[in-house]
C-alpha cells in the first residue's frame, strides 16, 4: 500500500521532532558519563567536557570502595521495588477499578477522600512520630515499602484508564453473574495493561530513586537501599570539603565532583533496563475480541 | 545574618553543604566567655579512673541495660568492630551496652529536629551550640541534669571548669555536658605565598595588604579569578573582622556590637558609614574581578580554584586551613601557602564556647542515669575514650606515649585499608585525653600559641536569644538581607549608593528596629547578669 | 443513613476491595494531619503538640506582613501554570507521533532517551545550568566568544531565568509525561482508527477527529490533578537553579523557596505549617472551583 502524502509529511515532521527532543535529552546524560570518568581537577577548572583529557576510575573506586555494601544496597532495593509495586499495583488498580465504577453510589465522595491528601497533609513530623512510636517500623524494611504503598495520583489515573473500557463490557459479565471482584481479575486486569504498566513504571520509579525514607527511617548499614547509601557518600564528601576538614580527616578525600556523576550513572543503570520491558506492554488495539477468544 | 543559610535542613547533600558552612561560621561566634575556663582542665584528673563517690553510695547497676546513643554524622567502616569492643567493656564495667546510633550528613538538621521532637527513647545524643542547643534546651528538649551529675558522673563534674557548666547552663538547669577542650577557630584567609614573593607584592598584615596582593594577582595572571567560586564568606568575614563588628549570640544576624571593648553599642551594620564605605569599596573589588559576576550562584569552594591553580584565596579557620594546606601538600607540592587569621586586624581572639560540642540527654530517655555514668567513663577512662575516638590500638592506630601524639594506621597497617578512625567523636572531647595525629600542620600549633597570648574572654556568643517575640521580622530581615544585601555587598549593583538608599528602606519596613531593640534588650540582660560594663 | 447500609450491602465485595486503599489513606494520611494544629500554636517540647500555647493566626503573620506575599502567589502560580500547560502540550505532542509513526526501533530508542533527564538529580541539573550559563567558562559565553560576539552576563540579569527554569522543568519531566498519553492512546480501540480509513480520512484528521478527542479526558484530569498543587513549587528546582542569588529573586522567588529562606534563620515548626496550610488552601479552592465548573458543563470530565 502507498502511503499517503499527509502521511509522509507527519512522519518527517515526528522524526525530526522526536530526534531533536532526544539529543536534548541525551547530550547531558552523556555528559554525566564522560564527567564521572574524568578527573576533579578537570572539572574544577573547565567545566564538563564530552571527551575527558585525564581518564581516571577514581570517582567509581571511591563509591565501590567497599562493594560488598553496595551489592547488599542493591539487593535491598530491588527487594523493596518489586514488594512496593507489586502490592501497590494490585491495591491501586482495585482501588481504581471500584471508583470507575458508575454504579457504586459514593464513588465520588471516595474519590475526593482520596484526592485530598495531596492537599493537605500534617507534615514531616506527626507523620515521623505515626511511623517510628505508633507503628513502631523503625529500622525496619516495613519502613520504606509501607508509607509509598499507595498513591492517590496513581489511584485516578488507574481510575481514569480503567474508564476508557467500555461499560458493556462489565455489563454483560455481570449477566453472566460474574462477581465484582472476578470481573476485576479476568477482565479489567487484562483490558489495561497499558495503564498497569504506566502506574507500576511510576511506582517502581518512586520506590527505586526514594532516599528520602530510609535516610528517617533506617539505622542500620546493611538495611541501606542503594539511593541512600550513594547520597551518604555524597554527604561526606561534601562535608570533607569544608571547614571541619580539621576535625574529620580522612585519608582518601572522594573527589565531590565527579562522584555526583558516578553516583547518576550507578543508580541509573539498571532501571534504565526496566523500560524496554515495560515498553512491551505498549501494544496498540488490545481488543475486547482478543480477550473473549 | 551570615549564618542564616546555614541553620535548616536542605535537600540531601545539598544540606551537608549547608551543614559545612554552619560548623565552621558558627564555631567562631561561639566563643567560651573566660580565659580562666580554657587553662583549667587540671592535668591531676587525668589518669585517674575510680569514681569519686566512695564504694557505698555507688549507683545500683544490678539490672542490665541497652542505652540508644545518637551523633552526628557517619560511621566508620570499622564502627560496629569498635561499639562491639566497647560494649564488652561495659557490660563487665557498667552492667549496660549501648546502641551506637548515626544520623548521617544527609540532612542531618531535619534528623535531628525529628530525633528530639517525636519523643523516641533516647538516651543520649550530641549537642551543640550549632545545632540550636540553646534553642533546644529553652524549649525543654533536654533533660536537666544538674541533679543527677554529682551522683552519676562525679569525675566530669569535677574536671569540667565551672565556667563551662556556667555556659551551658539555661536558667538554673544544665541541660548537657559540655567538651573539654579549649579551641580557638577564627576566621582567616588562606593565601598563595609563592604567588605574593614572585610578585613582589607586600606582606599581608591588613585590610590594605589584602587589597594590595588581590590586585596584584588579577593584573599579573588575569586568567586568575583570586577568590574563585562562592566568595561570600572570604568577603563578609573580611568586613566583620576589618572593623570588629561583633555577632551576637547564634543568629544575630545584621545586628551587632560595634567593637570588643563597646559590648553595649549595639547597632545594625547597614546603617553604618563603615558599611557604606565598605559596599563602595566591593564595587570596585568586583570591578577589578577579584571575583567573577557569578559568585552567588557558585556551588564551587575557593579552595577549588587554588587546586587548578585558577584562585588566590579562602576563607578558612585554621584547624581547616590545616587541613588543605596538608591536602594541597600531597596533591599540588608545587604551590606554596601561607595563612592569615583575621585575629590579627585587632590583635585578640577568643575561644569557643564549650558548648561548641557536647553530649545531652533527651526528655525521652529511659536511662539517663546510666547513660551519664557511660558518658562520664568514656570521657576520663583513656581506655574507653581512646577506644571510641581513635579506634582500635595497633590497628587504627599507636599511641607514641609522650602524651601528645599517635600515629594513623598503627605500625605494619596498610593505609589503603586501615583508614583514620573519625567518627564524630567531639562530644566527649577532654583534652588531656586528647591526642594528635603526627605529622600535621606545623603552623597550627604556633597559631594557638599566638590565640592563647592574646586570648579573651567571649562575652558575645553566650547571649540567649531566640527571638520568639520577633520572629516575624527575624525572616523579613532576613528575606531582605539576602535579596538587596548581599548583592550590594559583593559589588554586584551598578549603583552602589542608590542600591544601598533601597536596601535600608528595605530594612526598616521589614522591622529592623524592633529586631535591634530586642538584641539590644537580650545583651543589656546578660552583660548586667555577668557585670560586664 | 439507610441509603448507605443498603449501598454497603448491595456492593459489599466492592467495599471490601476499596477497604484496604481507604485504611491506608486513614491511617498514613488523615491521622498525621492533627499535625496541622502546630499552625496555630507556639511549640514547645513540654507541651507537645495539643500543650504548647494557642496563639491564632500568629504563625501567618510573617507571610502576609512581609508585603511581598501577592507577588510571591502571583509568580508561584504563573510558574506552575506554564509548567502544567506547556509541559502537557509538549508530552501530548510527543505521545501522538511516538504512537503513529513507525520504526519500532526509533521508537523504543527516543522513549528510553526522553526518560534519561528524569533521573538526573536536581543537583546535577543545577550543575548543568551553571556550566552552560556562567560568564567564565560558560558553554554559551564560549561559544558567543568564538563566533566574535560580544558575552552574556546570565546571571546580572533576571530576565532570562523564567525561561530557563521552565525550560529545565517541561525537559525533567517530558519522558514521565509522554508515558501516560501514550498508555491512553494505546486504549483506544482500534476500531474506530480502521472505520476512520476506511472512510477515507488521512493521518490528520484522524488524530483530530479520533486520538485528540480520545484525549481529552485525560488532559483534564491531568490539569485538574495538578492544580491542586498550584501554589506548592518545585522547590529543588527553583533551589538548585536559583540558590541564594538574591540578584535573581525578583522574578524567581517562589512561596516555596520564601519560606525556605524564612525558616533557614530560625527554624519554627509552627510557621512552617502555617504556609503549607496557606498552600493548600488555595489549591482546595482552586480545585473545587474548577472540577465544580467541569462538572456543570461535562460530568465525566470530572474528579470527583
Amino acid at each position: 500500500m502507498k502511503t499517503e502524502r499527509s502521511t509522509q509529511v507527519f512522519n518527517v515532521a515526528g522524526y525530526l521532532i522526536l530526534t531533536l527532543i532526544s539529543l536534548l535529552c541525551l547530550l547531558p546524560f552523556l555528559l554525566i558519563i564522560s564527567g564521572s570518568f574524568t578527573a576533579e581537577t578537570e572539572i574544577l577548572a573547565d567545566g564538563f567536557k564530552l571527551i575527558p583529557n585525564d581518564f581516571t576510575l577514581l570517582a567509581y573506586k571511591a563509591v565501590f570502595s567497599e562493594p560488598g555494601q553496595i551489592l547488599k544496597a542493591y539487593q535491598v532495593t530491588i527487594l523493596i521495588t518489586l514488594c512496593g509495586t507489586l502490592v501497590g499495583l494490585f491495591l491501586t488498580s482495585m482501588t481504581g477499578y471500584v471508583l470507575s465504577r458508575k454504579d457504586f453510589l459514593y464513588r465520588n465522595q471516595l474519590s475526593f477522600f482520596i484526592y485530598f491528601t495531596t492537599l493537605f497533609s500534617g507534615g514531616l513530623i506527626p507523620w515521623y512520630i505515626l511511623i517510628v512510636r505508633y507503628l513502631d517500623l523503625k529500622d525496619s524494611y516495613l519502613s520504606l515499602v509501607l508509607p509509598a504503598l499507595v498513591g492517590a495520583w496513581n489511584i485516578i489515573l488507574m481510575k481514569n484508564f480503567i474508564k476508557s473500557i467500555p461499560e458493556s463490557i462489565v455489563e454483560s459479565a455481570k449477566i453472566d453473574g460474574a462477581g465484582d471482584f472476578t470481573i476485576y481479575r479476568k477482565l479489567i486486569l487484562p483490558l489495561s495493561t497499558p495503564g498497569l504498566a504506566t502506574i507500576g513504571l511510576f511506582m517502581a520509579l518512586a520506590y527505586w530513586n526514594d532516599w528520602f525514607s530510609a535516610n528517617l527511617f533506617i539505622t542500620s548499614g546493611d538495611k541501606y537501599p542503594l539511593q541512600f547509601l550513594l547520597y551518604k557518600i555524597l554527604a561526606s564528601a561534601a562535608v570533607l570539603k569544608t571547614n571541619i576538614a580539621g576535625n574529620l580527616s580522612a585519608d582518601m578525600k572522594p573527589p565531590a565532583e565527579t562522584l555526583k556523576m558516578a553516583a547518576a550513572v550507578v543508580v541509573t543503570g539498571p532501571i534504565i533496563f526496566l523500560y524496554p520491558f515495560v515498553q512491551r506492554f505498549f501494544v496498540k488495539g488490545l481488543t475486547i475480541g482478543a480477550i473473549k477468544g | 545574618m551570615a549564618q542564616t543559610k546555614r541553620k535548616k535542613a536542605g535537600i540531601g547533600m545539598l544540606a551537608a553543604l549547608l551543614l559545612a558552612t554552619t560548623l565552621a561560621g558558627c564555631s567562631k561566634d561561639n566563643n567560651k566567655p573566660s580565659a580562666s575556663g580554657s587553662a583549667s582542665p587540671n592535668a591531676s584528673a587525668s589518669g585517674n579512673t575510680s569514681p569519686a563517690a566512695s564504694e557505698a553510695n555507688k549507683p545500683d547497676i544490678s539490672k542490665k541495660v541497652t542505652l540508644n546513643w545518637y551523633l552526628l554524622g557517619d560511621a566508620h567502616k570499622d564502627t560496629e568492630k569498635v561499639v562491639a569492643e566497647w560494649n564488652k567493656m561495659l557490660e563487665q564495667d557498667l552492667n549496660t551496652t549501648v546502641k551506637l546510633n548515626f544520623t548521617s550528613w544527609t540532612d542531618w538538621q531535619t534528623k535531628y529536629n525529628l530525633l528530639l521532637t517525636s519523643g523516641e527513647k533516647i538516651d543520649m545524643i550530641f549537642a551543640s551550640s550549632w545545632a540550636d542547643y540553646y534553642k533546644f534546651a529553652k524549649k525543654g528538649a533536654f533533660m536537666d541534669l544538674k541533679d543527677l551529675l554529682p551522683t552519676y558522673a562525679p569525675e566530669t563534674w569535677n574536671t569540667v571548669p565551672k565556667q563551662d557548666w556556667d555556659d551551658v547552663s539555661v536558667g538554673e538547669s544544665i541541660f548537657a555536658v559540655p567538651s573539654t577542650f579549649p579551641e580557638y577557630t577564627p576566621d582567616g584567609i588562606v593565601y598563595r605565598e609563592d604567588w605574593r614573593q614572585q610578585l613582589n607584592l607586600p606582606e599581608i598584615t591588613d585590610l590594605n595588604s589584602i587589597e594590595a596582593y588581590l590586585d596584584g594577582v588579577k593584573k599579573a595572571k588575569p586568567k586568575v579569578i583570586p577568590i574563585n567560586g562562592k566568595a561570600w564568606n572570604e568577603q563578609f568575614y573580611l568586613f566583620l573582622s576589618n572593623f570588629d563588628f561583633k555577632q551576637i549570640g547564634g543568629d544575630s544576624g545584621l545586628i551587632v556590637a560595634k567593637s570588643y571593648d563597646t559590648p553595649r553599642d549595639i547597632v545594625a551594620y547597614p546603617f553604618t558609614q563603615e558599611f557604606e564605605d565598605w559596599v563602595k569599596r566591593m564595587k570596585t573589588w568586583a570591578q577589578k574581578g577579584f571575583w567573577s559576576s557569578n559568585t552567588l550562584s557558585d556551588q564551587q569552594e575557593a579552595g577549588d580554584g587554588i587546586k587548578t591553580g585558577n584562585g588566590a584565596v579562602y576563607w578558612r579557620n585554621p584547624a581547616g586551613a590545616g587541613g588543605f594546606i596538608n591536602d594541597l601538600k600531597k596533591s599540588n607540592p608545587d604551590i606554596q601557602l601561607g595563612y592569615f587569621p583575621f585575629t590579627r586586624f585587632h590583635n585578640y581572639a577568643t575561644p569557643n564556647l564549650s558548648i561548641n560540642n557536647g553530649m545531652a540527654i533527651p526528655k525521652s530517655a529511659a536511662n539517663p542515669e546510666r547513660s551519664l555514668m557511660v558518658l562520664d567513663k568514656l570521657r576520663n577512662d583513656p581506655k574507653y575514650f581512646n577506644l571510641m575516638t581513635y579506634g582500635i590500638a595497633g590497628l587504627h592506630y599507636d599511641d607514641l606515649g609522650d602524651g601528645k601524639h599517635i600515629v594513623v594506621p598503627a605500625k605494619g597497617q596498610d593505609p589503603k585499608v586501615v583508614t583514620k578512625y573519625d567518627i564524630a567523636s567531639w562530644g566527649w572531647r577532654y583534652e588531656p585525653n586528647m591526642r594528635s595525629e603526627e605529622g600535621g600542620w606545623d603552623g597550627l600549633d604556633k597559631l594557638n600559641e599566638e590565640f592563647k597570648a592574646e586570648s579573651k574572654p567571649n562575652i558575645f556568643a553566650p547571649v540567649l536569644m531566640d527571638y520568639q517575640e520577633v520572629k516575624t521580622q527575624v525572616t523579613a530581615v532576613n528575606q531582605v538581607f539576602q535579596q538587596y544585601g548581599q548583592p550590594l555587598m559583593m559589588g554586584l549593583v551598578s549603583d552602589p549608593e542608590k542600591a544601598l538608599a533601597t536596601y535600608r528602606e528595605k530594612l526598616k519596613k521589614a522591622g529592623i528596629d524592633e529586631l535591634l531593640a530586642y538584641v539590644q534588650k537580650q545583651t543589656n540582660a546578660y552583660l548586667d547578669e555577668k557585670g560586664i560594663q | 443513613m439507610r441509603r448507605l447500609v443498603a449501598e454497603l450491602v448491595h456492593n459489599r465485595v466492592m467495599f471490601l476491595m476499596i477497604a484496604p486503599t481507604l485504611i491506608f489513606f486513614s491511617v498514613f494520611a488523615y491521622l498525621p494531619m492533627v499535625g496541622i494544629y502546630y499552625a496555630f500554636t507556639n511549640f514547645s517540647f513540654e507541651g507537645g503538640l495539643f500543650g504548647s500555647e494557642f496563639i491564632g493566626w500568629q504563625n501567618f503573620r510573617f507571610l502576609v506582613e512581609s508585603g511581598s506575599l501577592w507577588s510571591l502567589t502571583k509568580n508561584t502560580v504563573l510558574y506552575n501554570l506554564a509548567f502544567i500547560l506547556l509541559g502537557n502540550l509538549l508530552q501530548l505532542v510527543c505521545a501522538i507521533f511516538l504512537a503513529e509513526i513507525p520504526g519500532k526501533l526509533f521508537k523504543k530508542t527516543t522513549q528510553s532517551v526522553m526518560f534519561l533527564p528524569y533521573f538526573i538529580s536536581f543537583v546535577l541539573v543545577g550543575a548543568f545550568v551553571f556550566n552552560l550559563f556562567n560568564s567564565e567558562n560558560g558553554v554559551i559565553n564560549t561559544l558567543l566568544q568564538q563566533l566574535g560576539l560580544p558575552g552574556y552576563d546570565f546571571y546580572m540579569h533576571t530576565s532570562p531565568w523564567k525561561y530557563i527554569i521552565v525550560f529545565f522543568s517541561i525537559w525533567k519531566g517530558l519522558g514521565y509525561g509522554t508515558i501516560i498519553y501514550l498508555a491512553a492512546i494505546m486504549s483506544i480501540g482500534d476500531e474506530y482508527y480502521e472505520a476512520a480509513k476506511i472512510d477515507g480520512a488521512n493521518i490528520f484528521q484522524r488524530i483530530r477527529s479520533i486520538t485528540i478527542p480520545m484525549l481529552v479526558p485525560t488532559f483534564v484530569l491531568l490539569i485538574l490533578l495538578s492544580l491542586g498543587g498550584i501554589l506548592k513549587g518545585q522547590f529543588d528546582l527553583f533551589y538548585q537553579i536559583i540558590g541564594n542569588n538574591g540578584m535573581l529573586f525578583e522574578s524567581t522567588d517562589i512561596i516555596d523557596t520564601y519560606v525556605y529562606r524564612s525558616l533557614a534563620v530560625n527554624f519554627d515548626i509552627g510557621m512552617g505549617t502555617a504556609a503549607g496550610l496557606y498552600q493548600s488552601f488555595f489549591g482546595l479552592a482552586l480545585v473545587l472551583t474548577v472540577n465544580y465548573i467541569i462538572r456543570k458543563t461535562r460530568e465525566d470530565y470530572a474528579l470527583f
